[in-house]
């Protein structure tokens, strides 16, 4: 495998911290969204009361996936926040009670499931993949091809990012046991645990629980940036390669914190209204993993851990710095699906040039597309049919090497997008 | 509300810009660039060959076209808010550089300035500037100028004869006595001491400078890798079927500017293709075109044409190359079709140059042999017609050359310089003894004569 690259990590800010939980926040704002689509029905109205885990929202569509109150209280409002895509996206507001009221779920011993109740828990728990993109995991099991391998994602390629690092580290047993249940549950022959071959850390610690659960396999797979996308990851972990979806092969892909997920909706019948947001950034006073309610704006989390080391000539991120979002604002809230928020410093672009056809973002991509070919030929329909922009997982890699500072991606995205 | 800025693209940026990358390119250039003012003016100064301007002129030769090149685009530019910077960024006179390091040292001044023009003119600006050119800019000026001078250039300026067109000249293969031994030996190949023009003769300051450009990820690193690799396989091949032993390829590796073409022309970005697939299939032809021109043609230098007509089929490779990253049996046919060239060839050339050793212009009338002494009556094609000659050998040392017959125009300047006289107190180094310049052909028909009889004495002798 030979695109991806290297990248300067930066995971030391947060790597070694303790994580902390920031889970009073006095207004939650449930954003109704699930990948980029804002197609939700709201299902409360203005002063009804919910609890943690309520259903207020349910996806319209083939994907009926539930979106849940991660406080319980009274609806007060629906508002307009931004979403870690920088849309403004219609949110829920509850004020929140403090009880932590729960909705109370059926639930039982995580090896106990059929496949039946197994899909329907993570439905109706909402879960959802944690990586970034949002696509309702039920979805994944819920298949009429056979399965028999479940990968777990535990690569965390982007640089500066620890949450799922952090979980692993503490929640190491939850994670495993899962694992074993769900193979069992799906009848699965294998299941691996693919993390970078340089985690050292993170190997030994798994070392040490992995020999009671005799299937699970831990593969180490390159440190190259662009390892962790779902494809690449296939072809490292299992020699597999495959058209459109891993599922095709019989092979489901799921990042470690969405199985920290399912866990919880297994054993405590808990949707998905929490999750570990890495706060990092060379501009924030004091980085941390944090454990957070979906819902809870970002800037009182910021303000909680100590603040930005200065109020202007920052960036404001939403996700890691390669396929995050800069914002205009800190209005934004926890989503499932946001795993960084990060400061930087503020910078003057490297000023876009003309194309000097390098190649180096041909050689990065993990795509294996021509960017600098679909940037000529923007225009001619049949050679686009050649060159494939549709299966661009818009890593950035590309952007990242330019080094005539040409945004591909941005083109990309949008010759992908006029191809529709 | 905090008001941050949004950026585009990703956050995090790789420290290679095209600006840091064309420091790094000039960066390596500076060596050879040195070492040329060391050789073409500090030495000659030295040794009082040459006044003050002398010392200069290497770098005279090099800063006029650069700043030609660059002033050319400053002027494409100056519709722009900063055309100076424009220019400078998009590597303007990176151009003039390398077309003053490709050009025979002793080309004039006003054929300079010409070339520099045309470089600009018709191999970038007219393309739309800088990343829409199709052929390498530099290289079109030298093409200019071999078109239009051609015969001026490489016949009566170059003064000394590069090893590549005196292994032309010899018209048979060669051997190492007469191909290498003219210049001392392969080291002086190596570390640069032979003709050439500025840039190309030290082939070791460019083996250094590639290892810098690709330690900086400032080249595409593939392309002279393989291409010098195909041109050392191709004539090992040969060199093989003619008995040589691996100098051959050597030789050949380090002469004509290979390493310099292949380091620097061949790799630029613009004119080469961005794709891996592309890049190796592009490297690997002219690998074989660069052989082609050598063996199979009577241009010496192929590797600037080889380049330039590579230049023509880049669209062409990077579609195989684009679409065979998703499914390689794109490329079987272009590799398949490299691979039979490399070895097709290679078994020809192999096979047949040396076969035809002889000078078709060249004629024995008659031999004679009386003990040890040989007596030969030639004839040799000169300017105008054949010049006839007796020459008499004797213990592999030539006694007499005396014309018999000739029809030239300018036979007076032989005369004058006593040529004749040359050629006979320098037979045991044939190879470097200088044209007359207003008597080219004739002066060349009359070497080419002493030396073809001498290669027939001595066949004569072993047999
Ligand atoms: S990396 Fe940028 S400059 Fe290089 S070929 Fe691709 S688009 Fe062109
Ligand atoms: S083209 Fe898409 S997949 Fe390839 S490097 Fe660029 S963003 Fe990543």
């Amino acid at each position: 495998m030979k695109a991806g690259l290297k990248l300067f990590n930066n995971k030391k800010l947060t790597k070694n911290k303790e994580i902390i939980s920031y889970k009073k926040p006095k207004y939650v704002y449930i954003p109704l969204v699930n990948q980029n689509d804002t197609n939700i029905t709201p299902l409360v109205k203005k002063g009804d009361f919910v609890k943690v885990g309520s259903i207020v929202g349910k996806r319209k569509g083939n994907l009926r996936i539930p979106i849940h109150s991660s406080v319980s209280g009274k609806v007060i409002d629906f508002v307009e926040k931004p979403y870690l895509n920088g849309q403004m996206v219609k949110c829920i507001q509850i004020e929140n009670d403090f009880e932590e009221t729960k909705e109370k779920r059926e639930v039982k011993k995580l090896h106990q499931y059929t496949k039946e109740e197994f899909v329907h828990q993570l439905k109706s728990c909402g879960v959802i993949g944690m990586g970034g993109n949002g696509f309702p995991t039920y979805v994944k099991y819920d298949q009429d091809i056979p399965l028999h391998t479940l990968i777990v994602n535990a690569t965390e390629c982007e640089p500066y990012i620890t949450a799922d690092y952090v979980l692993m580290m503490n929640h190491i047993e939850e994670i495993l046991d899962t694992m074993d249940a769900i193979m069992e549950i799906n009848h699965l022959d294998e299941v691996i645990l693919a993390i970078k071959k340089s985690n050292q850390k993170l190997w030994k610690m798994i070392h040490n629980y992995i020999g009671t659960y005799l299937k699970i396999k831990v593969v180490f797979v390159s440190d190259k940036y662009g390892i962790g996308w779902e494809r690449a990851l296939v072809q490292e972990a299992k020699h597999v390669t495959y058209d459109k979806y891993p599922l095709e092969k019989g092979i489901v892909v799921n990042n470690v914190s969405t199985i920290y997920a399912i866990y919880q909706a297994l054993k405590y019948g808990n949707a998905l209204t929490e999750r570990i947001v890495t706060f990092t950034g060379e501009m924030l006073k004091e980085p941390q993993n944090v454990v957070v309610k979906v819902g809870t704006p970002v800037s009182e989390v910021i303000e909680s851990i100590g603040g930005y080391k200065r109020n202007n000539d920052i960036r404001f991120v939403a996700g890691g710095p390669m396929m995050g979002h800069t914002l205009p604002n800190d209005e934004l809230v926890v989503s499932p699906n946001l795993n960084c928020v990060l400061v930087l410093k503020d910078w003057k672009k490297v000023e876009e040039r003309p194309c000097i056809r390098c190649g180096k973002c041909v050689s990065v991509c993990p795509a294996k597309l021509c960017p600098v070919l679909i940037k000529d030929y923007q225009k001619n329909k049949r050679r686009l049919g050649e060159l494939k922009p549709e299966k661009c997982v818009e890593c950035g890699l590309c952007d990242y090497i330019c080094p005539a500072g040409i945004p591909l991606r941005e083109i990309i995205h949008s010759v992908k997008e006029g191809l529709k | 509300m905090k008001q941050f800025h949004v950026y585009q693209g990703t956050q995090i940026k790789d420290s290679n810009t095209s600006s840091k990358m064309m420091y790094h390119l000039v960066l390596s250039l500076l060596p050879i660039i040195l070492f040329a003012w060391y050789q073409r003016g500090i030495v000659p100064y030295m040794e009082e060959r040459t006044d003050i301007i002398g010392l200069f002129y290497p770098l005279l030769f090099l800063l006029l076209p650069s700043l030609i090149t660059y002033l050319m685009e400053v002027l494409f530019h100056i519709h722009h808010p900063h055309p100076f910077k424009d220019a400078f960024f998009n590597y303007g006179f990176v151009i003039g550089l390398f077309l003053g390091l490709i050009l025979p040292f002793q080309t004039p001044v006003v054929i300079l300035i010409i070339a520099s023009l045309f470089s600009s003119l018709i191999g970038k600006l007219i393309f739309g500037g800088f990343g829409c050119n199709i052929f390498n800019p530099a290289l079109i000026g030298y093409l200019f100028v071999l078109m239009s001078y051609g015969a001026v250039m490489s016949v009566d300026v170059v003064s000394s004869a590069t090893p590549l067109t005196n292994f032309k000249n010899l018209g048979g293969i060669g051997n190492y006595h007469n191909l290498v031994e003219p210049y001392g030996n392969l080291w002086n190949f190596f570390f640069g001491t032979i003709p050439g023009t500025l840039g190309e003769t030290s082939g070791l300051l460019c083996i250094l400078a590639y290892f810098y450009l690709c330690i900086k990820k400032v080249i595409k690193w593939k392309i002279p890798l393989i291409y010098v690799g195909t041109v050392f396989g191709m004539t090992f091949l040969i060199g093989g079927y003619q008995n040589l032993d691996i100098w051959f390829p050597i030789f050949q590796v380090l002469s004509g500017g290979l390493l310099f073409g292949a380091v620097f022309m061949a790799t630029d970005p613009v004119t080469s293709p961005t794709t891996p697939i592309g890049q190796i299939l592009y490297a690997l032809f002219l690998g074989i075109l660069t052989v082609f021109f050598r063996f199979g043609t009577s241009y010496p230098e192929g590797v600037m044409f080889s380049i330039l007509i590579m230049n023509l089929f880049v669209f062409i490779l990077d579609q195989v190359g684009s679409k065979s990253r998703f499914n390689f049996t794109h490329a079987i046919i272009p590799f398949f079709l490299a691979w039979t060239l490399i070895l097709g060839l290679g078994v020809y050339f192999g096979l047949n140059v040396g076969k035809e050793k002889t000078d078709s212009n060249f004629h024995i009338i008659s031999k004679e042999k009386n003990q040890n002494e040989f007596s030969y009556i030639v004839e040799q094609k000169g300017y105008a017609g054949n010049i006839k000659a007796r020459i008499v050998i004797q213990n592999y040392s030539v006694s007499s050359f005396e014309v018999l017959e000739q029809n030239e125009s300018y036979y007076k300047r032989v005369e004058k310089a006593d040529y004749i006289e040359k050629l006979l107190e320098n037979q045991k180094h044939l190879e470097q003894v200088d044209t007359i310049s207003g008597a080219t052909k004739t002066s060349t028909a009359l070497k080419n004569m002493l030396i073809h009889t001498l290669e027939d004495y001595e066949k004569e002798v072993h047999s």
